[in-house]
C-alpha cells in the first residue's frame, strides 16, 4: 500500500512536470532528502529513480527555461573547484574502494547545488525549493516527532522511516537537520504564498517546530542539544524583549527537563564529562590523529581516509559511592574511527586546500546572507518584505549546521549543499533585482552615456 | 500507523502544493515591479479561499 502511494506520488509529480518542467527540480530534491526508493521495495526500488529525475530536472531547465536571469556565482565556482579537487583525490585515495562509495554521492550532491541556483529565478521558487525542503524532511521529522512523544526513543534505536544510517536517516545527522530547519518553518509561516499563513499553517508550523525539537531527544545525539542551544541564541539576536525571551526559555526548560527520559539526560551530562565518556574521548583522539596524519599528507588522503587510523586513549570511569568517587583508568585502543566532524572530515580526506575551500565556501554564505540581511530588512514595499527574513532564516539554519557539524562529519550533507545552493541563488537574485533600483538612485550622479545622434 | 500518518500528511501537503504551484504564473516569471505584493499575487483554484 505504502509502495503504491509513494509510486503514485512519484509518478504523479513527474507527470505534473509536463506543464511546469520546475517541479523536476522540486521532484528532485524530494527524492534527495526522503530516498522514497528505500522505504518503497518493488517499483520504486528498481529502477534508477534519482538518475531519471536529475535527468528531467536538468532537461526540462535546458530545453524549456528562461536562462537569461540565470547567473553562475562565485560560490558555486567555489563549489565546482571542490568537486574537482575531490574527485582528484578520490583518484589517489588511500583507500579506493570505500572513497569510490562516497564520491558517488557526493558528487551528485555538489552537481547538483551548483545547478540549483540555475534555476531560482523568481520569488515563488525560492519558497516552492524551501517549502520542498521543508515538507520532505517533515516525512521523517513528524514520524520520528511523534515517536518520542510516545516514549520510544533511544539512542541509535529510534525507528525512523528506513532503518538505514544514510543520508537523513541517521540520528545525529537528523537531530542537527530539524534544528536547522526551524528558521525556515518559521519564515514560511510568515511569507508563505503557497500555503498563506492562517491558523492551520500555523497550526501545523508550531507541531512540526516541536517535532523538530523531539528530534535531538529521541535519538539522544547530543549534537541536537548543541544545535538547540545555538537556535535559542539566534533567535534572541533580533528579540526585542531579550530578557523576557530569556526567562521564558528557561522556564521552558525547567518544565521539559522532568519529562525527559533519564536515560536522555544521562547521555547529555557526557557533555561536560566528556572523559568519562568512550565516543566523546575516541572523537578527540581521532581529531589528534588527523592533524598527525595531514602534517604527512598534506593534500588529504582522499574520501574515508579515517580508515587508516589507530587511536589510543585514555577512559576513566568514575563510580560514586556514598562520598567516596573512584575513578577507574583504562587506556582503549581503537582503529578505523570516523572523523564525527566535518571540519576534520575536510582535512583528513581533502587536505589543506580542500579544508580552505570548504571554509570559504560556508563563511562566504555567513557573510553574503548577513548583506542581504541589512540591506533588505529597511526596505518598506509591500513585495520587499520577504526578503531579509529569508536571509536571515538560511543565515541561521547555516550557523545552526556549522556548530552542529563541529561534532558530526556531515560535510557533504546534500541537504545542507541545498541550503548553500538556495543560498547562492538569493544572493545573485536579489543582487540581480536591486541593480534597476542601484541605476535609478545613481541616477542623477551617473554620467548619463551620451546618444549619438546624427547632426540634422 | 505512526509512519503512515507522517508519510500521508508530509506527501498530501507536497501534492498540494505542487498542485497549487501549477495554478501560478509567477512560478516561471515574476510579476513586474510595483504591480502589487508578490505575496498577495496568489492566484487561487477556482472556488478556493482568498487571503485577507
Amino acid at each position: 500500500m505504502t509502495d503504491l502511494g509513494l509510486t503514485a506520488f512519484v509518478l504523479g509529480l513527474l507527470a505534473l512536470g509536463m506543464r511546469r518542467p520546475f517541479l523536476w527540480v522540486l521532484a528532485y530534491i524530494y527524492i534527495d532528502i526522503v530516498a522514497p526508493q528505500k522505504i518503497s521495495w518493488f517499483l520504486l526500488a528498481s529502477i534508477p529513480i534519482s538518475l531519471i529525475v536529475f535527468v528531467a530536472a536538468f532537461g526540462g531547465w535546458l530545453a524549456t527555461d528562461d536562462k537569461r536571469d540565470s547567473r553562475f556565482g562565485f560560490r558555486q565556482v567555489l563549489m565546482a573547484l571542490l568537486l574537482v579537487y575531490c574527485g582528484y583525490t578520490t583518484l589517489g585515495a588511500d583507500f579506493p574502494e570505500q572513497a569510490a562509495v562516497k564520491w558517488a554521492w557526493v558528487w551528485k550532491a555538489l552537481v547538483f547545488a551548483i545547478f540549483l541556483p540555475l534555476t531560482l529565478r523568481t520569488r515563488l521558487r525560492f519558497e516552492a525549493v524551501v517549502l520542498t525542503m521543508v515538507l520532505s524532511a517533515s516525512a521523517i521529522i513528524i514520524g520520528g516527532g511523534i515517536k518520542t512523544a510516545l516514549g520510544g526513543g533511544g539512542y541509535g534505536s529510534l525507528h525512523l522511516l528506513v532503518n538505514d544510517n544514510t543520508g537523513l536517516y541517521e540520528g545525529s545527522i537528523l537531530s542537527c537537520v530539524a534544528i536547522a530547519i526551524i528558521p525556515l518553518i518559521v519564515w514560511l509561516m510568515k511569507h508563505g504564498t503557497v500555503f498563506p499563513p492562517d491558523w492551520r499553517v500555523k497550526l501545523f508550523a508550531v507541531a512540526l517546530t516541536f517535532a523538530c525539537l523531539l528530534i535531538p531527544v529521541g535519538t539522544q545525539a547530543r549534537t541536537g542539544l548543541i544545535c538547540i542551544g545555538v537556535l535559542c541564541m539566534l533567535a534572541l539576536r533580533f528579540a526585542k524583549r531579550r530578557i523576557l525571551y530569556m526567562g521564558l526559555m528557561g522556564l521552558a526548560a525547567m518544565v521539559a527537563v522532568p519529562f525527559l527520559p533519564q536515560s536522555y539526560t544521562q547521555r547529555m551530562s557526557t557533555i561536560e564529562n566528556h572523559q568519562a565518556d568512550e565516543s566523546a574521548s575516541t572523537r578527540i583522539a581521532v581529531w589528534q590523529w588527523t592533524w598527525d596524519y595531514v602534517q604527512d599528507h598534506p593534500l588529504g588522503g582522499g574520501f574515508d581516509s579515517f580508515r587508516g587510523n589507530k587511536v589510543r586513549y585514555r577512559k576513566n570511569a568514575a563510580e560514586t559511592s556514598g562520598s567516596v568517587t573512584a575513578v577507574d583508568s583504562e587506556v582503549i585502543e581503537d582503529q578505523g574511527r570516523a572523523f564525527h566532524s566535518s571540519y576534520f572530515e575536510m582535512l583528513g580526506e581533502q587536505g589543506f586546500p580542500g579544508l580552505f575551500l570548504w571554509l570559504l565556501l560556508q563563511a562566504l554564505g555567513l557573510l553574503q546572507m548577513e548583506r542581504l540581511r541589512r540591506r533588505w530588512s529597511k526596505r518598506t514595499g509591500p513585495d520587499e518584505q520577504w526578503q531579509a527574513p529569508l536571509a536571515n532564516a538560511l543565515q541561521q539554519a547555516q550557523a545552526i549546521y556549522l556548530v552542529g557539524s563541529l561534532f558530526v562529519g556531515i560535510a557533504f550533507q546534500p541537504f545542507i549543499l541545498l541550503l548553500i545552493g538556495v543560498q547562492c541563488a538569493l544572493w545573485s537574485y536579489l543582487r540581480r533585482i536591486e541593480t534597476p533600483q542601484r541605476a535609478v538612485r545613481r541616477g542623477p550622479r551617473a554620467p548619463v552615456p551620451l546618444a549619438v545622434t546624427p547632426a540634422a | 500507523m505512526i509512519d503512515l500518518l507522517a508519510l500521508g500528511l508530509s506527501h498530501g501537503l507536497l501534492a498540494l502544493m505542487a498542485w497549487r504551484l501549477l495554478q501560478r504564473s509567477d512560478l516561471d516569471r515574476d510579476p513586474p515591479p510595483g504591480e502589487g505584493d508578490a505575496e498577495a499575487a496568489t492566484v487561487r483554484k477556482p472556488g478556493g479561499r482568498r487571503r485577507d
